[in-house]
């Protein structure tokens, strides 16, 4: 049985839900894990310097774009309805199974992150995987969240000058992680034509 | 308790209690599910992680509340405990269960796919070989004078052609034992949700309900 399922050089394919590609989302949202778990001491330390001016939700939204980062690079790898969600999903899982300081909030977290970076996609029809599509991905997921975070995190209760700051951090975040660090690394799978492995 | 029950149990109350604001509630959710965490036999020293690592987050929230917010302390504290009742609720899941144990009855009684339940947890079980390799790829990098960061493209790049091999890899062996997919499957070892896992799931979630429809504070 022939696993492969990504034609060579045709770069408007669709992917499938085929074994394969499930696993590679899979590994895929485990390594981005992973490698940000090397980087959670970032969030304390930030957390630790910004609370005492009560700024600490900052840390969080610093850091948004460096978590949902899985979700686009899953999104762009697996072209198809639901690849960006259930990778940013399962990436979230992998934190709550090393034992993050989340608990089941990371799974909540995880499943609105991917219900944000999963709606960018569907909105330009999985049809375009450039700029275009990412950018749609990056608002959608900084809308998503910020609302979430309106409710769990109390953000609601905030002024408009410190929502505004905080909003604009977010999408800074996000923009850099989630798009220009995701489209440089789109950029080297293409230059190897990774996509038609 | 069927582990697919207790993670949707656990979920959906820490969704629940997100849009609810009940300080009592999150205490009580805290202690209980304390309680049954210890009545697990977890070690000290993830106890005391437990604890501790929340801390920072909790208090974070908790101070830009009570210095900025203008829903004032009490806010502040719920905000406080919500932090605790998500790590705690979701150790009752994470320090019992097993992953194994999820994927076969999210397979068998949740009418997940085979290919998911399957593939998800083939890669899950290779995370102790994906720590290795980001390492193995940092430390080949660092050979050739290069340091690689979080923020590193190369870092990603590297990792991902590595899932593409082993994704390849892993779905021809699974394959090659005899793993087909889209077709029904008979298991060896069955997991059923039986109707204690019900009283269970039905009872508490119900008692939950009660708690936050009757204390406001």
């Amino acid at each position: 049985m022939d696993n492969k399922t990504q034609p060579a050089t045709n770069r408007e394919h669709q992917s499938k839900w085929t074994l394969r590609n499930i696993i590679l989302i899979a590994l895929i949202a485990i390594f981005t894990g992973i490698i940000f778990w090397g980087a959670g001491f970032l969030y304390t330390a930030l957390t630790v310097v910004l609370t005492p001016i009560g700024a600490a939700p900052f840390a969080n939204d610093l850091l948004m774009g460096l978590w949902c980062m899985a979700g686009p690079l899953t999104g762009f790898v697996v072209r198809t309805f639901g690849s960006a969600f259930v990778g940013e999903f399962l990436g979230a899982a992998v934190e709550v199974f090393l034992g993050g300081q989340w608990g089941a909030g990371a799974f909540i977290s995880g499943l609105v992150q991917g219900i944000g970076s999963e709606l960018g996609f569907a909105f330009t029809g999985y049809k375009r995987y450039d700029w275009v599509g990412l950018n749609a991905s990056i608002f959608t997921t900084v809308v998503v969240t910020f609302a979430w975070d309106m409710i769990k995190n109390g953000y609601n209760k905030f002024g408009i000058p410190l929502l505004l700051a905080l909003f604009v951090t977010r999408y800074i975040s996000t923009f850099i992680f989630g798009g220009v660090l995701t489209k440089m690394i789109v950029r080297l799978l293409d230059r190897s034509n990774a996509f038609s492995l | 308790m069927n582990p697919g029950l207790k993670l949707l149990l656990v979920m959906a109350i820490a969704l629940e209690i997100s849009f609810t604001q009940s300080l009592i509630v999150n205490v009580i959710l805290i202690c209980v599910s304390f309680i049954y965490i210890l009545f697990n036999r977890v070690t000290f020293k993830a106890l005391i992680g437990l604890i501790f690592w929340p801390l920072f987050p909790a208090l974070g929230l908790f101070v830009s509340q009570w210095l900025y917010g203008s829903a004032g302390i009490h806010f502040a504290w719920i905000l406080f405990t919500r932090i605790y009742a998500y790590v705690f609720l979701g150790a009752t899941f994470t320090l019992t269960s097993s992953i194994t144990d999820l994927a076969l009855t999210l397979e068998q009684d949740f009418r997940l796919p085979s290919k998911f339940a399957y593939g998800v947890l083939a890669a899950f079980n290779l995370m102790p070989k994906i720590n290795e390799e980001v390492q193995i790829i940092k430390t080949s990098a660092l050979m050739r004078g290069e340091a690689l960061h979080f923020w590193s493209p190369k870092l990603y790049f590297k990792a991902i052609l590595s899932s593409i091999q082993w994704s390849q890899n892993l779905a021809e062996a699974m394959t090659s034992h005899g793993f087909v997919e889209d077709q029904g499957r008979t298991h060896y070892r069955v997991i059923k949700i039986t109707a204690m896992d019900w009283v269970w799931f039905i009872g508490l979630f119900g008692i939950v309900q009660v708690l936050l429809f009757f204390i406001r504070y």
